[in-house]
């Protein structure tokens, strides 16, 4: 049992921390606190079913048709919201709020054309492998090796690119990059075209699993968001080992308590980690106190 | 007639928790996304001291005042000593935890079930307040009451010095001020005048389930806050106004009803986008957002 629930909350501690690493993407560079990134969570897995159950596109064309308007609808988000606002040189409140407006009217935009309720993508009961007494089904095993592998590729480029040295610079200074030349807008374009991607990703692979409906953004923003803190604002690594964390700390939950604790298990960690240690497990620290 | 009885009430409510709001956000500069777990603890207190301990009116008031004010005292403390995006993924964390409890402890607050048949409250053990016109008075007494409270609270030493902390924290920590004892009056006050608008509405409604209470109900009211506009009284009653009768306009441009809902929280969202665009002080408040 203990085995089988630690593959579990492995499993989904995967897509915490694909879906945490692009909502840091945005955060650790802009400052911007991204809320609206619920929506691309939610967003690709109706354009799968757009494509995939309405049109009769095959899965693996339909899901990358699906991440691509993803990342068209983050970009939309930077180019008529955010950069505006930056320009403008508002207030991270102001930023804050626009982005809770743009979940709100995407939500009920998505939730006016294809119904509050819950839509399934894959209507065939997945399969499963089993070794001894622990069962993985495909989806999940999908799941690991997809956001692994999109992790570790995201990673190395970022510790050996070009681009990932620019966006590490990013995330320490903004002006000071713009003084050495850098075009921050540029930059910013392809951070949120990299964070849809994430978002599209985590949000496909577990709308395969479990299906979807308009609100299931939140919640899992929010377990990003408490990944990214658990694992500490500044470092792209933080995000992952924080997903990881509340995965199986979740799934351990269900094991002790029961799944209707799993939120209260999360966000009794969130403020323990914001009162005693606000700069996360290997953050640098800052100015939370 | 009974219509407009209604809106008038609902009117009354989110003039209540605006205005308290409006102590934190516009005057303290504290962005609460924990507003609506204070309302629901309003509500279930009221309920406990009105079903069960079966005091009238004017006690259950004082109860519920007094156990907002310690409930918000204990998430106050802590919350406040971190700043910024920080205070609001606290007061966020709060909330989740609070609508968690109140939702999956079901010996104590029958959960998902809600609890129904709510007594309405009795005023000097005497008078029984139920009824569509005497919760119109009721109401527009405690949103009159309330709304001349805050007035003199805000232009009040106390209110100066808040302002002052919302423009800039430092020089009122330099002019000898314990600034976070000062936001945590704020805080505790504000929550405590909530309560009152969470007893009103569930003595109102006469059944509480704690979807009425939830994150989406907190963004809600932060959203007519801010719509309205913040740093004066004027600007959340005027948001409280436009958040309720805007759905009751879009209902007579005689949109389906299936679409009624999604459509209202559209507007809201493109006003909220439209507003943090062109006018961050809202639209009759005179703070803009820092």
């Amino acid at each position: 049992m203990f085995l089988q629930l630690l593959v579990n909350g492995i499993a989904m501690g995967s897509i915490y921390a694909l879906v945490s690493l692009g909502f840091s993407l945005v955060y650790n560079t802009t400052r911007i606190f991204h809320i609206a990134y619920a929506v691309l969570y939610m967003f690709a897995p109706y354009m799968i079913l757009t494509f995939y159950r309405n049109l009769g596109i095959p899965f693996y064309i339909a899901f990358p048709i699906a991440i691509l308007l993803t990342i068209f609808l983050s970009v939309l988000m930077e180019l008529i919201i955010y950069r505006p606002l930056s320009r403008k040189k508002s207030s991270s409140t102001v930023v804050l709020i626009s982005s809770i407006g743009i979940m709100i009217v995407v939500i009920n935009l998505i939730a006016m054309f294809y119904g509050n309720e819950t839509k399934i993508l894959n209507p065939n009961i997945s399969k499963s492998i089993s070794f001894g007494n622990i069962i993985i089904t495909h989806s999940q095993l999908f799941q690991l090796i997809i956001s692994i592998l999109a992790i570790s590729t995201f990673l190395v480029f970022l510790k050996f690119s070009k681009f990932g040295i620019k966006t590490r610079a990013m995330r320490d200074d903004n002006v000071l990059c713009a003084v050495f030349g850098m075009n921050i807008n540029k930059m910013r374009l392809v951070l949120f075209m990299l964070s849809g991607f994430f978002a599209a990703l985590g949000g496909g692979l577990v709308a395969y699993d479990v299906g979807m409906d308009p609100y299931v953004g939140m919640p899992m923003l929010l377990n990003a968001v408490v990944a990214l803190i658990i694992g500490g604002m500044g470092r792209f690594e933080a995000p992952i080992i924080g997903g990881f964390i509340i995965g199986i700390l979740q799934a351990m939950a269900v094991w002790t308590f029961s799944s209707r604790w799993q939120d209260a298990v999360t966000f009794t960690l969130l403020i323990l980690f914001l009162l005693f240690r606000p700069q996360g497990l290997i953050g640098e620290k800052e100015r939370a106190v | 007639m009974n219509y407009i009885f209604h809106i008038v009430i609902m009117i009354n409510i989110y003039i209540i928790l605006c205005v308290s709001t409006n102590l934190l956000v516009g005057m303290t500069n504290l962005l609460s996304l924990g507003q609506a777990a204070f309302y629901g603890i309003g509500a279930y207190i009221a309920v406990l001291s009105l079903m069960i301990l079966n005091l009238p009116m004017i006690p259950t008031i004082l109860l519920v005042m007094i156990g907002t004010a310690i409930a918000s005292l204990l998430i106050a403390y802590p919350s406040l000593r971190l700043k910024g995006d920080y205070f609001v993924l606290a007061t966020l964390g709060f909330q989740l935890i609070f609508f968690t409890i109140l939702y999956n402890w079901v010996s104590v607050t029958r959960g998902p079930y809600g609890i129904p048949g709510i007594p309405s409250p009795k005023l000097f053990g005497i008078i029984s307040i139920s009824g569509l016109i005497p919760f119109l008075i009721l109401s527009s007494i405690f949103s009159v009451l309330i709304v001349f409270i805050f007035f003199k609270l805000v232009h009040s030493p106390f209110g100066r010095v808040l302002k002052g902390i919302r423009d800039d924290e430092i020089a009122v920590l330099s002019l000898g001020r314990n600034v976070t004892s000062f936001k945590i009056w704020a805080f505790v006050i504000s929550s405590a005048f909530i309560g009152i608008g969470g007893f009103i509405y569930a003595t109102y409604v006469s059944y509480i389930d704690p979807t009425s209470f939830n994150l989406d109900e907190a963004i809600f009211i932060l959203a007519a806050l801010l719509i309205g506009g913040t740093g004066n009284i004027k600007g959340p009653v005027v948001g409280a106004v436009f958040v309720v009768v805007l759905p009751e306009l879009l209902r007579f441009v005689g949109f389906p009803d299936s679409v009624a809902a999604n459509l209202r929280q559209i507007v809201y969202g493109l006003t909220l986008i439209i507003l943090m665009r062109y006018r961050p002080q809202g639209l009759a408040g005179d703070y803009k957002l820092q």
